[in-house]
C-alpha cells in the first residue's frame, strides 16, 4: 500500500491530509526552534542536557508530537484503505440494482469482476430449467481456457470446486486441488443456488485474491443472483404485458 | 480555489461512479467512448485533465488520444490511460502518444491520486 506523505495528494485530497500536512509543518517549526535554543545556550548549559529542564521538556514534547504524527499517518492510511473497500462495495451494490435490464445487470457483473476484482477470465453461469447442466449466460477470455469445460457456452460438470458450489452453495476461494478457479461464487436466490460465477484468471500484475476481494465475492453471492432474477422477471412480465395491451387494442379496433 | 474539471471517457458505469467518489472534491464531465468524448470536450473546453479508458466501443482510448494530440487547441490537456495487464502494449503505445500516465485495474483511489499529484494538472493545487 502506497502511504503518501501529507501535501502530495492529487485533487481529490482529503481534510485529513491538510492536517496531517500543518501538523509536520509545526514539528518542523518546532525542531528548529530547539536546534535554535541550544545554539543560543552557553556551552555549560547543553552537558548535560537533561540537566535543562525546558530544553528536556521541549525535546519531550517533540517527541511526543513526532510519535503522534506516525501514528496519525498510518490511521490515516488505514482509513484510506477502509474508504476504498467501501466504496467498492457501495457501488458494486449500487449498480448492480440500478437496473431492470437484464443485460445491464450481466454487464454489471462483468464490470465487477474486471474492474474491481482484477478477472482476466470469468464465467457467469447457470442452471438450465431442467438441472442437466448449467448455460455459460457471461464469459471473458473463455476461448483461452486451457480447461475446456466452458466449449459451446456449456458447462457440464468437471471442475471440482465449480461443481461442489453448484451443489453447496458454498463460496471458494482458491488455490482448490484439481481446480483451475481462483474462486467460485454461489449466486443464490432465496437460499437456492441457481448459478455461479467462477473467476479462472486474475491480471498479471495481481497474482492473487486479496483479503478484501472476499466482501465483494461475497456481495456477488448475495446480490447478483437476485438482481439479475428481478430484472429477468421484470422483463418478462413487461413483455407480456405489452403484448397484452397489443391484443387489447387490436380487439377494440376490431 | 477553483476545483479542477476532470473529463471521464469509459464505457464503464461502475467506474464512472467510482471515480465520482474518488475525485469527489473534482467537477466531473462524463463520457462513453471517444466520441461522446470529443463532444464534451466541445461544450467544456475548461477541462484540466482526462481520465482515459483504453477498450471502447465507437472510439477507443487510443484513437482519441491520437485525435486529440493532433488537435493544437486541446493537445495540452494531460491524459490518464485507465488499462488492464494484459492490455500493456496498448499502455506503451498510449505513452508514446503523448499520455501522461497510465493507471491498471483494479486500482486504489490512492494509486491514481498519487499519479494525478504527479501530472499536477491544471497547474499548483
Amino acid at each position: 500500500m502506497t502511504v503518501e506523505r501529507p501535501g502530495q495528494r492529487g485533487p481529490g485530497a482529503e481534510p485529513g491530509g491538510e492536517a496531517l500536512n500543518q501538523l509536520q509543518l509545526l514539528l518542523d517549526r518546532a525542531r528548529e526552534l530547539a536546534t535554535a535554543l541550544q545554539e543560543t545556550l552557553p556551552a555549560g548549559a547543553q552537558t548535560p542536557r537533561s540537566s535543562n529542564p525546558d530544553l528536556a521538556e521541549l525535546q519531550a514534547r517533540l517527541l511526543d508530537l513526532e510519535s503522534d504524527r506516525t501514528s496519525l499517518s498510518q490511521s490515516l492510511a488505514e482509513h484510506e484503505q477502509q474508504t476504498g473497500r467501501l466504496m467498492n462495495l457501495y457501488v458494486a451494490t449500487y449498480q448492480l440494482h440500478a437496473t431492470l435490464d437484464p443485460n445491464e445487470v450481466q454487464s454489471t457483473i462483468a464490470e465487477i469482476a474486471t474492474n474491481l476484482l482484477g478477472a482476466e477470465r470469468f464465467a457467469l453461469i447457470f442452471w438450465k430449467g431442467d438441472g442437466s447442466e448449467c448455460e455459460v449466460t457471461l464469459g471473458q477470455g473463455l476461448q483461452d481456457d486451457p480447461s475446456g469445460f466452458f466449449a459451446g457456452g456449456k458447462y457440464s460438470g468437471g471442475d471440482p470446486a465449480l461443481d461442489a458450489t453448484l451443489t453447496d452453495g458454498q463460496l471458494r476461494i482458491g488455490p482448490i486441488e484439481g481446480s483451475a478457479a481462483l474462486a467460485t461464487v454461489p449466486l443464490t436466490v432465496q437460499g437456492t443456488t441457481v448459478g455461479a460465477l467462477a473467476i479462472l484468471k486474475l491480471f498479471d500484475h495481481k497474482p492473487t485474491l486479496r483479503p478484501e476481494d472476499r466482501e465483494l465475492l461475497d456481495l456477488l453471492a448475495a446480490h447478483a443472483a437476485s438482481a439479475l432474477f428481478a430484472a429477468r422477471v421484470y422483463s418478462a412480465t413487461d413483455r407480456k404485458l405489452k403484448t397484452l395491451e397489443s391484443l387489447v387494442n387490436l380487439l377494440r379496433k376490431g | 480555489m477553483k476545483p479542477k474539471k476532470v473529463l471521464v471517457v469509459d464505457d464503464s458505469k461502475l467506474l464512472h461512479r467510482i471515480f465520482e467518489i474518488m475525485l469527489r472534491n473534482c467537477v466531473l464531465v462524463h463520457a462513453g467512448d471517444g466520441v461522446e468524448g470529443f463532444e464534451r470536450l466541445g461544450q467544456h473546453e475548461d477541462v484540466d485533465l482526462i481520465l482515459l479508458d483504453v477498450n471502447m466501443p465507437r472510439m477507443n482510448g487510443l484513437e482519441f488520444l491520437a485525435q486529440l494530440k493532433a488537435d493544437a487547441k486541446r493537445a495540452h490537456i494531460p491524459v490518464i490511460l485507465i488499462t488492464t495487464e494484459g492490455k500493456e502494449a496498448d499502455a506503451e503505445r498510449g505513452i508514446k502518444a503523448g499520455a501522461a500516465a497510465y493507471v491498471r485495474k483494479p486500482f486504489k483511489s490512492e494509486e491514481l491520486l498519487v499519479v494525478i499529484a504527479k501530472i499536477n494538472p491544471g497547474g499548483a493545487a
